[in-house]
């Protein structure tokens, strides 16, 4: 071995790394692309390599924030943190960016101490959130479960907020009446006990229209030479089943590395190939009838079984496996080298062939009931096609998450508004008690509220993309927007409705423009049991989750003193 | 070292990259195409292209909205194999239209929203105009035979033009005229199958296949030469399938393409079989197996003893440690080689198609035996073999048993080319017999680098008349469909115009997001408009501005005589006939021979797509590029680095 050669050069140090220009410049550049992907009249993003390579349209957190890397650890922190905040509950990674960068930003500009602001962050968030958690929360709607029209409603709301699906209002309204269905499909009806939910596998078709999409109960595996399975259709009876998690291709590729040294008249290929046949006559004598690997299946003994009467599936792919075990009972089974015992045998009820555009899928229908479907997406091409296969599983994550907790917060922005004033008036009369609590001066405390609301009415604001203007309700302290070209006297006219659809504008409504002053006043609730409906809900955990995990960052971030980087 | 960047799109880089990109290709629009050099000035190679789609594909564009063109264009051109000089146009004449909305002030929120309504406009105008490809080839189109027979025909069409104008106008809103439509409605009585019941003159052409010669020459769009050929295939292939002729029965993966470079373009030719070029020694083997009945085996994949299926992971660090010195042994390919002859020879197999290549020692051996291998083979041709003689497609040659071996193919020497350079080639014809046979068309000409765009043009037209019989519908050609587009556009701009009026005291935003939309819809419509008229003007017998004068007399001359429901097409023949058959590339003395047809679904689908394009570019406002090292790219302008 060579010693190495280059010497290590010396770690740099950078201190107080929020007050160099480079890293704020740097911040505000992600907070504006960020800010410009929210929302359904959001701007998209290409992402591409510039060599040529395939091209992303995306305005989704979780297609565009990994594309991003940076040399910056503070821009891999806020990444990293919401890209965690993404995984566990899909939806309102933008919101938790945006808001994230927004109190980094306006606690810089404000001037307040880092240790001040943190203190009163971690206050203001505890009071958001027990507040939402509360009874008496003004922005909360109960989901009822006996209607499906809420449910639609808040898988609508995620749908229109992704442009790039490029969907129109009929299509939009399928596919968010096809996540509910598809999540319905996954509760299972009459289980005792623990309940567990199922699956729904989103299949995905090239050059069809929308409105061709649909949701089948069972799973659709791809079937690429569909020709070999004329006779398939007529097949109804349980079917014995048998599921291979390791690969068939008669290969050594579970061997690792290493040197294998080998006797030159031994053909090790020739051998696994005897072993693959030995199964096949196992598999034949168990009358299965259906063979399925998750890898690939060598094709002699592909040719084996297919003369045998089997159906032969192979590369179905580690992200079918575990609803095909759940659909059909089977054990996977994971080596070759032994017999598979009788209890790893799967069954299915029946067998069909579905053709969608260019493609054949063989449909397996559960026996008995079965928490497993598939939800066959098409559009017309690749791009949109991607991106709204992600937004239609971060939907139906976020459908799953309202069992947890049935309740939804008015979208639109009209949660942040009604937030932010909530938290103004709250802290009206508590200013001296909470000021000395929290050891600072009521001074800073006041500056410090004053930043995370406006920070939070930011969010609102980002909803705007076309230089129109955002505005709040001196009653409801409800979300208004409007466009930018409408006249100052026929303002009161231009309001419709507010941004969750829930109040309407009357003459006697006041209006004031977000980042004014306002006098602080206590959001009034809406009047119980009212027959609109909102016509935007945001996902109530998720929210909470993003409120929390943007705040916790942002205090982070305020908290470093020295960044240290191994530059060698 | 990765890093993203970003670029900030000031005046709608994207939108204008999308407009100039189409505009390379303006001169491909139409029925007479110009030929490109493409030329790689690092490697001094050049290529010569002429359709939209091989010139894209040769740009090797880097830039994020023109690998966004090129897999539009792939996608569409994989389906459709014909439309893409359209989704191009339309998406740069778009994009200009989204440009100008932008520069006019109006938001992405009403362009957007106004131009899906003026897509479905489009498509509704696509959709009520078609015309059923039923009974369609027995219209006589030369006028003055039509007039002796305008009587019995006006008299059959009372009855139902009164029946299907009442249903249609329950279909109506208030808002489009639809009169206009009634000329399809119309056409489509004269059209229908009671007038052919009527006619008893002498019966068409071709009698077993009516239509077809009919629809493929409205839609040959200035390839005569090749739709000649594709009507030629289809009608060999009904000949040999012995089946009755009815509409879908143009199966299109029965044909295959053979290019013989050398020959003068007139001789291409239809046969029945499938021809494949083959070398001296493969020829001779060929000549020897002439006139028999062949046992055939067919093998997807590589013929080679490395060869292994997909998905099979080769062992990298194998050591083969032997005791002894074994020098007489032979190497391991040999003994493969004897092995699958072996085997061969036993089940007297002596043709080899073969999906994949085939290695050269595998071919000597297989030849000394009189065993002849063709490799390169198409799938479809595969699968035909595989249906028509019985064998079952194997991944190795060895898994060859009886059962999977099929009989009856025949092979025949074709033309023997003589030597070409250092090559000599032989054209031989394999085929399965007559059962569910294959037709090949032989494409030649003079000009190697000719021979690519003929293979193109001929696919395009067996495409036209493929999509045309399984839509069951065609769309009025010649640009007039277009004309009808933008009439109804236009309507609807004056629909909006006309409210706008009504309610100007009340100035709501729905008002205004309607004036936006009346300015939105002219924008589109002028696209349409700037389509037809460079198609006029690829005819080399208009200028721009007479190309666009000509065609807003029309629309001018249309609307005013929205009574006369006929006067649109009229208009049309008449124009067509005295400016010299604007659209169409007819032969001087020849007016107008035909009518001239395009596809349904081709269309929607190609200018559907074009403004998904538009619309996507029009939303994006900034690219994000993934793994770019801080030196290369940070000195770029516009480039910013996080």
């Amino acid at each position: 071995m060579m010693s190495r050669l280059v010497k290590k050069s010396p770690s740099l140090c950078t201190d107080l790394p929020l007050d160099t220009t480079d890293i704020c410049n740097k911040l505000n550049l992600l907070r504006q692309l960020l800010r410009s992907c929210f929302g359904p009249t959001a701007r998209l993003k290409q992402v591409h390599n510039n060599i040529g390579g395939h091209v992303v349209t995306t305005s989704s957190s979780s297609v565009l924030l990994p594309a991003i890397s940076s040399s910056q650890p503070f821009i891999n922190l806020i990444k990293t943190s919401i890209l965690n905040h993404v995984s566990r509950f899909s939806d309102f990674g933008l919101f938790a960016a945006i808001f994230c960068l927004a109190l980094i930003e306006q606690t810089k500009q404000s001037g307040l101490r880092g240790n001040v602001a943190i203190r009163v962050n971690k206050h203001l968030l505890a009071l958001c959130s027990s507040y939402l958690q509360g009874e008496d929360c003004g922005c909360k709607v109960k989901l009822d479960f006996c209607s499906s029209h809420n449910l639609i409603t808040l898988a609508r709301s995620i749908i229109s907020s992704k442009p790039a699906c490029v969907l129109t209002e009929p299509e939009t309204l399928h596919i968010s009446k096809l996540t509910v269905q598809a999540f319905l499909l996954t509760v299972p009806c009459s289980s005792p006990g623990t309940v567990s939910l199922g699956k729904v596998v989103t299949v995905t078709v090239e050059g069809y229209s929308v409105l061709n999409s649909a949701v089948f109960p069972g799973l659709l595996v791809d079937m690429p030479d569909g020709l070999c399975l004329n006779k398939v259709n007529y097949l109804s009876n349980p079917l014995q089943m048998v599921l291979f998690s390791s690969s068939l291709a008669g290969d050594l590729s579970e061997l690792g590395d290493g040197m294998i040294e080998v006797h030159p008249s031994v053909d090790t290929e020739s051998q696994i190939l005897d072993q693959l046949l030995e199964l096949g006559k196992q598999v034949v004598a168990d009358e299965v009838k259906l063979f399925v690997c998750q890898k690939v299946v060598h094709p002699v003994l592909q040719q084996y079984l297919r003369s045998h009467g089997i159906i032969v599936v192979e590369r179905v792919g580690i992200t079918v496996m575990e609803p095909l075990i759940q659909l059909t009972g089977a054990h996977p089974v994971a080596t070759l080298h032994a017999k598979i015992p009788p209890k790893a045998y799967g069954k299915v009820q029946g067998l069909s062939m579905r053709q969608f555009g260019s493609k054949t899928m063989l449909h397996l229908q559960p026996l008995g009931e079965s928490a497993i479907c598939t939800m066959v997406l098409c559009h017309r091409n690749e791009t949109m096609l991607s991106e709204l296969k992600v937004v239609c599983q971060k939907t139906e994550h976020v459908l799953r998450l309202t069992l947890r907790e049935p309740s939804a917060l008015f979208g639109g922005g009209c949660t942040e508004t009604h937030l932010a004033a909530y938290v103004r008036h709250k802290n009206k009369n508590e200013v001296p008690e909470t000021a000395s609590v929290l050891g600072c001066s009521q001074t800073e405390y006041l500056l410090g509220v004053e930043v995370f609301c406006r920070s939070l009415e930011s969010v609102a604001r980002a909803l705007q993309h076309d230089g129109g203007y955002s505005l709040i309700d001196l009653t409801h302290a409800h979300h208004w927007t409007l466009p930018a070209d409408v006249m100052e006297e026929h303002m009161e006219d231009s309001f419709g409705l507010c941004g969750c659809g829930l109040v309407e504008s009357s003459p006697s409504k006041k209006w004031t423009y977000i980042d004014t002053k306002y006098a602080e006043f206590s959001p009034a609730p809406l009047v119980k049991d009212c027959p609109i409906q909102p016509r935007v809900l945001d996902s109530f955990i998720a929210k909470l989750s993003a409120l929390q995990v943007a705040t916790e960052t942002a205090n982070l971030a305020l908290d470093v003193r020295y960044i240290i980087q191994d530059v060698s | 070292m990765l890093g993203s960047t970003i670029i900030n799109h000031r005046q709608h880089v994207g939108l204008q990259k999308l407009s100039a990109l189409a505009g390379i290709l303006h001169s491909c629009l139409g029925p007479n195409k110009k030929y490109k050099f493409i030329q790689d000035d690092g490697h001094g190679e050049s290529a010569l292209a002429c359709s939209c789609f091989r010139i894209i594909e040769s740009l090797e564009l880097t830039c994020a909205v023109g690998q966004l063109i090129h897999e539009t264009i792939r996608a569409h051109q994989k389906v459709y194999h014909t439309g893409s000089g359209c989704l191009l146009f339309l998406a740069g004449a778009w994009s200009r239209a989204a440009l100008d909305c932008l520069h006019r002030g109006i938001s992405v929120a009403h362009i957007i929203s106004a131009m899906s309504e003026g897509m479905d406009i489009c498509m509704d105008v696509c959709r009520k105009s078609a015309i059923s490809t039923e009974g369609l080839g027995v219209t006589p189109l030369k006028r003055d035979t039509a007039t002796s027979h305008r009587l019995e025909v006006q008299l059959s069409e009372e009855r139902i033009t009164n029946a299907s104008q009442a249903s249609c106008r329950l279909e109506r809103s208030t808002k489009v005229d639809h009169k206009t439509l009634n000329i399809s409605e119309q056409r489509k009585i004269k059209l229908s199958r009671h007038f052919c019941e009527t006619r008893s003159d002498p019966p068409p052409r071709q009698p077993q296949l009516p239509d077809i010669v009919h629809i493929a020459e409205a839609l040959s769009h200035g390839c005569d030469d090749a739709m000649k050929l594709v009507v030629e295939a289809v009608q060999m292939l009904s000949k040999m399938n012995q089946q009755d002729v009815s509409h879908s029965m143009f199966d299109i993966t029965k044909v295959v393409t053979c290019v013989l470079p050398g020959l003068p373009e007139q001789h291409a030719c239809v046969v029945p079989g499938c021809v494949v070029l083959l070398s001296a020694e493969q020829a001779a083997v060929a000549l020897h197996l002439q006139e028999q009945h062949l046992k055939v085996a067919l093998i997807n994949g590589d013929f080679s003893d490395t060869y292994r299926h997909l998905g099979f992971k080769r062992l990298k660090d194998v050591q083969r440690v032997s005791d002894r010195l074994d020098l007489s042994s032979l190497s391991r390919e040999d003994e493969w080689v004897e092995k699958v002859v072996r085997l061969l020879l036993n089940l007297e197999v002596k043709l080899i198609l073969i999906s994949g290549l085939a290695s050269e020692k595998v071919i000597q051996h297989c030849c000394t035996h009189h065993i002849l291998v063709v490799e390169k083979v198409k799938a479809s041709v595969l699968k035909t073999f595989a249906n028509s003689t019985g064998a079952t497609p194997v991944t190795y040659a060895t898994q060859l048993t009886k059962r999977y071996v099929g009989s009856g193919a025949e092979v025949k020497i074709w033309r023997d080319l003589g030597s070409r350079g250092s090559k000599s080639a032989t054209a031989v014809n394999i085929s399965a017999g007559m059962s569910g046979g294959l037709v090949t068309v032989v494409l030649t000409s003079c000009i190697h680098g000719k021979l690519q765009a003929l293979e193109d043009q001929f696919w395009a037209c067996a495409y036209r008349l493929h999509h045309a019989l399984e839509d069951r519908a065609l769309l009025l050609g010649a640009g007039r469909t277009e004309m009808l587009c933008i009439h109804h556009l236009q309507k609807q701009v004056e629909y909006h115009r006309e409210r706008n009026r009504d309610c100007v005291q009340q100035t709501t935003t729905a008002t205004a997001a309607n004036h936006y939309r009346g300015v939105v819809l002219q924008l589109m419509a002028e696209g349409l408009i700037d389509y037809i008229s460079t198609v006029m003007v690829n005819t080399g017998k208009f200028s721009k501005v007479t190309a666009r004068t000509v065609v807003s007399q029309q629309l001018q001359s249309y609307n005013g005589h929205l009574g006369v429901a006929a006067e649109l097409s009229q208009l049309f023949l008449e124009d067509e006939k005295e400016d010299s058959a604007v659209f169409s590339e007819m032969k001087p003395g020849e007016a107008r021979a035909a009518e001239i047809y395009d596809n349904l679904s081709v269309k929607q689908e190609a200018w559907r797509k074009a403004l998904d394009v538009v619309l996507l570019v029009l939303q994006t406002d900034a690219e994000v590029i993934t793994g770019v090292g801080h030196k290369s790219d940070a000195a770029q302008e516009n480039v910013l680095l996080l």
